[in-house]
């Protein structure tokens, strides 16, 4: 053998590796970042946790909302037997069919990965399954959460309901763009009540665990040995201010009725109840809901999705007279004597052009302490036709009335409170009477329980308006630190004379004694309170309107109860918000022949009910 | 006489040796771990079956060992035919896998006819080489047909990949046997014209002109100039008609996919195992992310990692150290091996040891070269560390016959 080929060859074999050598070179040190990053690209995964959802708790500690778990059961089409569909069918309780259908699904859409095919399946037959895994190979199960309601109180409107996000939601980017919570298909929020307006501290931050996936995505090994996961953090429980035994009974009581009650707390603007009837039950919207259901719920005459309690506006009625003391008292308008001066009610008070508005009775001389306890319309009607209705609007305002509320509750409105120009604009002919209407809580106004429960809180706390709020507190489920709701505006004082508020509070105590709430006196606790009697349109029967407060001197609990086309007001709405409010300071409703009173009066009234003429 | 293992060439064994634990511990990292249960059922064992390929390999070794070289000579036109039958055999009743139909089932035992026809056409090849009469440029026509023949069965078979190693070797063994080196040179311009093609058909125009030049100057023959630049000139322009007109847009893809993996008509099918094998190879550093550990070979994401991109597994796991490793140890294999052939008297075993080399260097060269993206994906095994046991059996008998006939090379000579 000649050298030099020995040589050629010995070269090509050792040019050949050289050029293998420097690609590799090339590959795996000076494109290194490059390539790696495609690597990574193909194989790391972060996998969110989704945190517990926050669970919610009543003002006394008592669990109100928290996660049950669901179970779904997935096919894995590749390693799945298929002589073992009856057994599978059998023990999910559906035909064969249904079993074959949802395997050739998972095969079409990917043969190697679980395919989650039967969604909320009772605990029972997942646990049977479980049993006989060794057997039902390519079966696998995934548990999820949904939540659980533990009390008797509905609480629909307070609480709210969760959803699944939708397409629209996600692609609006509202949700997407918040980094504290990135939200994807299938995730759920909040859609109404505290599930909305709790939100990010309900679902907290998701964590992130980052692992190593295969070609068909599943996940291969832990990325770093986990040392880079996050755990999801920021998750909140929250801590309700709400009663859920006096939400129970006002939501008991509401039987055949429309209308809404709100309790607050005179010190703090906590919601102790907050009743919108009629509602509807949450657990509707844990499982799946069906179309139908949904329908319905929208088109019900009687509107349940709707939160009467923030939104439904209808005239105070006389529960508006102590607004209409105050605001007299403070303007002068009874004149020098003030508190002592009388207004003369011969039963009637004339408009003008001969016309004449209408009293309860003929009073005589009334001071504004007798004119509160009598309801009499004559002495609002005179003081009425005194004020500027600038003036009016003013201290309507001040007290809350005709704007929003400060309040962490989502949905509600301003409600009217007319002014001058109100008028002008949507009335060509205008006069006396109809402001002499707005002495006495008639005409056109509109106010929202939620409104007239803060103003009676005012009353009963002596002039401060609190914001009125559904959450005490929150609480860090990790850090355990406390939260107070945030968002919400200090308490504000009414700026009245503490004396003129304490003679509405005394006439308001008289109406609970000798006046027309006296059928609603909580037995042994002087309170204070005032019906109303809202005229409906449309020749439907009037609606009833109750505010209350107790125990007189130390005031605990204020609320504001209407109850629709249900008659006067110490006919359903008093009685309502008496029991209310004996079972928030008692703890219970001891029987006597008041309650006796009360319960019968609430549970027999009934609202006219709405047909498509009267509508 | 001397004692036989006097004669042995133990670095070469050590070598084979080192090389299949490598290919066992990567094939082993290819089809275990979290991801083994997504393969499929036969590749989950293809590491089990490795090492009883390897136990037959070593059974087979120690036969070929004993065997006396004259009966082997005497023998080799019967291997040939035989091989050739084997060849048509899987043609017409064989069984066809990934594409291929040369598979021949021997009740559960599966060969690959193109595998073992290596052994046979290298042993006839140097048959005629060896026993010529007259001058080598006589051997043309026979090296030609003995060649030619088993390729074009190959190519029937669908397998155009293993029909090109039996074309590769004729070059390799005519410059072994002492044929003009102008001729080694002409024959080369021919692949490399084509490669250039499909890079770049100006570059191969280039490449023609520069081969003129070189012609002119190592010759000073206006004949060989022009059978030099015909040789491009006719390379390319076959290369170009059979790229833009004769083959299937799928078989394009196959060839040019490598130039750019990543386009988008390449990244769903044939680009695919070229981006993941680069991207693997990428993430391998310069140490490797260890064994069992690499991202892509645990997540599967190269197709067919066991076999034919068996490398990646190495490139990934084992870093650029590891795969310099495992270079250095296919260099000492074939640099030993055409040492042994300088070695061997006897023209016959000295033919097959070169050849032998020449086999290695095809396979390593192409198989490495596709698993780094420097040529078109052509599926043809890695020596001794793809899964496969025709391959595996086929490469050890080459090798040794070549380790056979160094350890009897002084007995060759009174044979002549």
């Amino acid at each position: 053998m000649t050298d030099h080929r020995y040589w050629l060859f010995t070269f090509a074999i050792g040019g050949a590796l050289l050029i293998l050598s420097l690609q590799l070179f090339r590959l795996q040190i000076t494109e290194q970042q490059d390539l790696s990053s495609i690597a990574r690209g193909n194989a790391l995964r972060d996998i969110r946790i989704i945190p517990a959802r926050g669970s919610i708790y009543d003002r006394n500690g008592t669990l109100m909302v928290d996660n049950h778990p669901t179970y779904t059961i997935t096919l894995t089409p590749r390693n799945f037997d298929r002589a073992q569909i009856p057994l599978l069918a059998d023990h999910l309780g559906v035909e064969d069919s249904i079993v074959t259908q949802q395997l050739e699904e998972a095969q079409a859409w990917n043969p190697y990965r679980p395919s989650p095919s039967f969604s909320n399946v009772p605990f029972e037959r997942y646990a049977r399954i479980l049993e006989d895994a060794y057997r039902l190979k390519g079966v696998g199960w995934e548990t999820g959460q949904q939540r659980h309601y533990s009390t008797n109180a509905r609480a629909s409107h307070i609480l709210g309901y969760t959803g699944e996000i939708t397409k629209a939601e996600l692609s609006s980017g509202s949700y997407a763009s918040a980094d504290t919570a990135l939200y994807r298909q299938g995730d759920i929020l909040g859609r109404t009540g505290i599930e909305k307006g709790y939100e990010p501290w309900l679902r907290g931050v998701p964590g992130v665990a980052r692992s190593w996936v295969n070609v068909h995505g599943l996940e291969v090994m832990k990325y770093a040995q986990g040392q880079s996961d996050q755990p999801p953090r920021q998750v909140y429980d929250i801590h309700l201010a709400l009663d859920h035994r006096v939400q129970t009974l006002a939501e008991s009581l509401f039987v055949n009725k429309r209308g809404a009650a709100v309790a607050l707390d005179p010190n703090t603007g906590g919601i102790i109840a907050l009743v919108s009837k009629p509602d509807y039950p949450l657990e509707l919207f844990s499982g799946d809901l069906s179309p139908q259901a949904w329908q319905d719920l929208n088109v019900h005459p009687d509107t349940p999705l709707y939160n009467r309690a923030s939104m439904n506006l209808m005239p105070p009625g006389s529960t508006w007279k102590p607004f209409m003391a105050l605001l007299a008292l403070s303007e002068g308008l009874l004149g020098d004597r003030g508190a002592e001066a009388t207004i003369f009610c011969n039963g009637y008070h004339p408009v003008g052009q001969g016309r004449f508005f209408r009293c309860l009775g003929s009073y005589g001389h009334q001071t504004v302490l007798e004119a509160i306890k009598n309801s009499c319309n004559t002495f609002f009607f005179e003081l009425a036709a005194r004020m500027d209705l600038s003036v009016f609007k003013q201290y309507a305002n001040r007290f809350g009335f005709g704007v929003e509320t400060p309040t962490d509750i989502r949905e509600q409105t301003a409600g009217l409170i007319p002014d001058s120009a109100y008028f002008n604009n949507t009335r060509s002919y205008w006069g006396k009477g109809d402001v002499m209407n707005l002495g006495v809580g008639q005409g056109h106004m509109g106010v929202t329980p939620l409104q007239l429960a803060k103003y009676t809180a005012a009353l009963a706390n002596g002039g401060t308006l609190h914001a009125p709020r559904m959450v005490s507190y929150l609480v860090n489920t990790q850090t355990g630190e406390k939260m107070d709701p945030p968002g919400l505006p200090d308490p504000t004082p009414l700026g009245i004379d503490t004396a003129y508020v304490n003679l509405v509070r005394r006439g308001m105590r008289l109406v609970m004694e000798e006046g027309t709430g006296r059928a609603s006196q909580i037995p042994d606790i002087p309170s204070a309170g005032k019906t109303g009697t809202a005229q409906a349109p449309r020749n439907l029967r009037d609606h009833s309107v109750f505010i209350m407060f107790a125990p007189f001197d130390d005031p605990q609990i204020a609320l504001a109860v209407q109850c629709e086309n249900t008659g006067d007001g110490s006919r359903c709405a008093a009685p309502i918000g008496s029991l209310m409010a004996e079972q928030y300071l008692k703890g219970e409703i001891p029987s006597s022949w008041r309650t006796d009173v009360r319960m019968d009066r609430a549970m027999t009234a009934i609202s006219q009910p709405l047909s498509s003429e009267n509508q | 006489m001397r004692r036989w293992y006097k004669n042995l060439d133990f670095p070469i064994l050590l070598v084979w040796v080192a090389l299949c634990i490598c290919g066992l511990i990567a094939i082993y990292s290819a089809t275990h771990g979290d991801a083994q249960e997504y393969l499929l059922n036969t590749v989950q064992r293809n590491f089990q079956r490795q090492i009883v390929w390897l136990f037959i390999c070593v059974g087979a070794l120690s036969v070929i060992m004993l065997l006396p070289i004259r009966l082997l000579i005497r023998l080799t036109p019967w291997i040939y035919l035989a091989s050739m039958a084997l060849l048509v055999i899987a043609l017409v009743f064989g069984r066809e896998v990934s594409g291929a139909r040369s598979w021949v089932y021997f009740g559960p035992f599966g060969f690959q006819s193109s595998e073992l026809a290596k052994v046979g056409t290298l042993l006839m090849a140097a048959f005629i080489l060896s026993s010529r009469k007259g001058g080598i440029e006589s051997t043309a026509l026979p090296m030609v047909g003995v060649i030619a023949l088993p390729a074009i069965l190959v190519i029937l078979q669908n397998d155009l990949g293993t029909a090109l190693v039996f074309v590769g070797l004729i070059p390799i063994l005519w410059l072994w046997a002492g044929i003009r080196l102008r001729v080694v040179g002409l024959l080369i311009i021919f692949p490399i014209a084509g490669y250039l093609t499909i890079l770049d058909w100006t570059i191969a125009l280039g490449f023609t002109a520069v081969v003129g030049i070189i012609a002119w100057f190592t010759t000073r023959s206006p004949a060989w100039v022009t059978f030099g630049v015909l040789a491009g000139v006719i390379t390319l322009g076959v290369a170009s008609f059979a790229l833009n007109a004769v083959f299937q847009p799928h078989q394009v893809a196959r060839i040019e996919s490598f130039l750019n993996p990543e386009a988008d008509e390449y990244r769903a099918g044939v680009g695919f195992h070229l981006v993941q094998s680069k991207a693997a190879l990428g993430s391998g550093g310069w140490f490797g992310e260890g064994h069992m550990k690499g991202s892509q070979t645990q997540g599967r994401y190269i197709p067919e990692q066991s076999t034919d991109f068996v490398f990646s597994v190495i490139g990934e796991e084992w870093g650029f150290v590891g795969s310099i490793l495992v270079l250095l140890l296919f260099a000492i294999l074939m640099l030993r091996l055409v040492r042994l052939a300088r070695e061997i008297e006897h023209p016959f075993g000295s033919i097959v040891a070169a050849g032998t080399a020449g086999i290695f260097l095809i396979h390593i060269s192409v198989n490495i070269g596709m698993v780094l993206g420097l040529l078109p994906v052509i599926g043809i095994p890695l020596p001794f560390l793809s899964y496969g046991g025709s391959a595996l059996l086929t490469n050890t008998t080459l090798m040794g016959l070549a380790l056979a006939a160094y350890m009897r090379r002084s007995e060759f000579a009174m044979y002549i």
